[in-house]
């Protein structure tokens, strides 16, 4: 199957379930929503070593926000309930609670199962903090030197996210991947319940389970597509390719990755790409599987 | 099954009697009984039992929505004790509607007498006109007040509005009367309109937001002036939630924090709008 002349490989990328959270940042303005988002979201590409993902699913307009604010909606993904929990206090406490003008609801509030988050961070206010109920949900009016930040009890958690989608850019070279992997975070940006998590949606080093000679490493470098290697190793990548890129993609639901992963397919076949491939470990990881033909069959323009 | 249970009043009552009493005739009741049952339930005219069916007309049966109309000023208890479903009261009601009340929706479209939501627990309680003394507060001799849901007035409430109240919000759209919030324990009064004399008199925790203006007690003292975060989401929910029209700048704006009673454990609040 080819898209716009570029190759799309009979394979799939495979995904696992993941737990995760929608954060709802609002501050006086965006500028301060949106510092408190990008500290929430740092340092959070992967579990493999920042024990969660998160980055920024959109940004809200004050109708959209519970206090008539500006706001950003943030997605938090980690393996299970108690470290979702964990990561969630921690990231709130640090970087909404201390950021000036801003108020922390939860994004999922259809959840029945909940992360206390904001109960455990109330005790920061030292047994002054003042709890308030407010359309049947309990909030925390918590003392700081500003006046006081409002964060929401608990949480709402999606305990059938998806983790792990992904697609790989195969290109002539370093810029043409570039271009195409910008092209496809721009498509994928600001859809609903998914999240890219690496920098500015797209990672460069790739990774495949443990390593060939590192015993203690739980991942190491993906050298079948590391165009340096192709005479080193056994490499995946077609002759002409010299640069590749991926595209790692982590959502509430399986739809949501597989609109996504379409939209940034379709956008990143471009001039100077030569092939979209996808990483998978033969269905042992996971249970979701996304197959990247079936994926383009769907938007109709592959052929 | 009926989509709804209507009950209409036969006629208004004598103005010789105290007043018939429904305490118990509640949505979620109905929603389990035929209409013959729905007629026979008790009802007390004064100090004598009787039927409902001998003053209310009833059509539907099996329904957690459930409308009442007449002149209904004489009635009291309608809706008292309700766990569940929806009541809509058409016209003015008499005293305790919704008293006791632990979930579900009541709405009247009138005004309401003396301790309507009195010791609430939970559910809502609409009042499109006035309300009486007592409003979701506790009734004689009772230690607590409501604790849990929410009273929404339309108009001005009268004395001891929230008195005791040990959780939820009270929310006054017009005026609300002396010594509101007296001896609160918990909880959120919020007064658009003026709040009268000696407010939060006694209270231990418990906030009043008063928009419309206050004369702060002396046994209360000025902490600061600050934009309060739950203010500005409570009034956004009550926008959104109720249609409520609330002026931009008073959920945009600074309030005046007072800390009190300090007769008592001093951990009350009094958030005043200030206007400027």
């Amino acid at each position: 199957m080819k898209n716009r002349g570029v190759l799309i490989e009979d394979t799939f990328a495979e995904g696992f379930t993941m737990r995760a959270a929608r954060i709802v940042v609002t501050a006086t303005n965006d500028k301060w929503a949106q510092q408190a988002a990008l500290k929430f979201t740092g340092f959070a590409t992967s579990v493999i070593a920042c024990k969660c993902e998160a980055a920024i699913e959109r940004s809200l307009s004050p109708e959209e926000t519970p206090d008539a604010r500006p706001g950003v909606s943030i997605l938090l993904f980690a393996m299970d309930t108690g470290s979702l929990g964990k990561r969630l206090s921690e990231r709130i406490g640090q970087t909404v609670l201390t950021c000036p003008t801003t108020n922390c609801f939860d994004g999922l509030p259809d959840s029945t199962e909940r992360a206390p988050a904001g109960r455990a961070l109330r005790v920061f206010g030292d047994k002054f903090q003042i709890s308030k109920v407010v359309g049947g949900q309990r909030y925390w009016r918590v003392p700081v030197m500003e006046g006081e930040c409002l964060l929401q009890e608990s949480f709402g958690i999606e305990k059938q996210a998806v983790g792990g989608g992904n697609f790989l850019i195969l290109a002539e070279d370093a810029d043409s991947a570039l271009a195409a992997a910008e092209a496809a975070v721009e498509a994928i940006d600001g859809l609903p319940g998914v999240i890219l998590p690496f920098p500015g949606g797209i990672a460069r080093s790739g990774s495949k389970i443990g390593a060939r000679n590192y015993q203690s490493l739980i991942a190491s470098t993906n050298d079948a597509y590391c165009p340096t290697l192709r005479l080193t190793t056994a490499s995946a990548l077609p002759e002409g390719v010299n640069s590749v890129l991926e595209i790692v993609l982590d959502g509430l639901d399986r739809d949501a990755i597989s609109q996504a992963m379409r939209l940034g397919i379709e956008a990143a076949c471009r001039p100077g790409v030569r092939a979209i491939t996808a990483g998978n470990y033969g269905g042992h990881l996971g249970p979701h599987q996304f197959h990247l033909r079936a994926i383009m069959a769907e938007g109709g323009s592959a052929s | 099954m009926s989509d709804t249970v209507t009950l209409s009043l036969r006629a208004p009552l004598d103005g010789g009697v105290a007043g018939l009493d429904v305490d118990g005739v509640t949505a979620d009741r109905l929603a389990g009984l035929a209409e013959r049952e729905i007629a026979a339930l008790p009802v007390w005219l004064d100090a004598r039992r009787a039927e409902l069916g001998d003053f209310f007309s009833v059509r539907g049966e099996r329904s957690d929505r459930v409308r009442v109309e007449g002149a209904l000023a004489q009635v009291h208890g309608i809706a008292a004790g309700t766990t569940g479903g929806e009541m809509v009261i058409d016209g003015d009601a008499g005293r305790r509607v919704a008293a006791k009340m632990t979930g579900g929706s009541v709405e009247v479209r009138g005004s309401v007498a003396d301790e309507a939501g009195a010791t609430m627990g939970g559910g809502t309680l609409l009042v499109t006109g006035n309300a009486g003394d007592r409003l979701g507060a506790a009734v004689r001799g009772a230690f607590k007040g409501m604790t849990g849901g929410e009273i929404v007035i339309g108009g001005s409430a009268g004395a001891d509005v929230a008195a005791r109240a040990r959780r939820g919000l009270v929310v006054v759209a017009g005026n609300a009367g002396r010594h509101a919030a007296r001896a609160m324990i918990a909880g959120t009064l919020l007064v658009l309109g003026r709040t009268g004399a000696e407010p939060g008199h006694a209270s231990k925790r418990g906030t009043i937001i008063a928009v419309g203006g206050i004369e702060i007690p002396i046994t209360y003292w000025h902490a600061c002036t600050f934009r309060p975060p739950h203010v500005r989401l409570m009034l956004t929910y009550l926008r959104r939630r109720y249609r409520m029209a609330i002026d931009d700048r008073a959920a945009d704006g600074a309030y005046r924090r007072y800390c009190g009673d300090a007769g008592d454990h001093g951990r009350g609040e009094i958030l005043e709008w200030a206007a400027q």
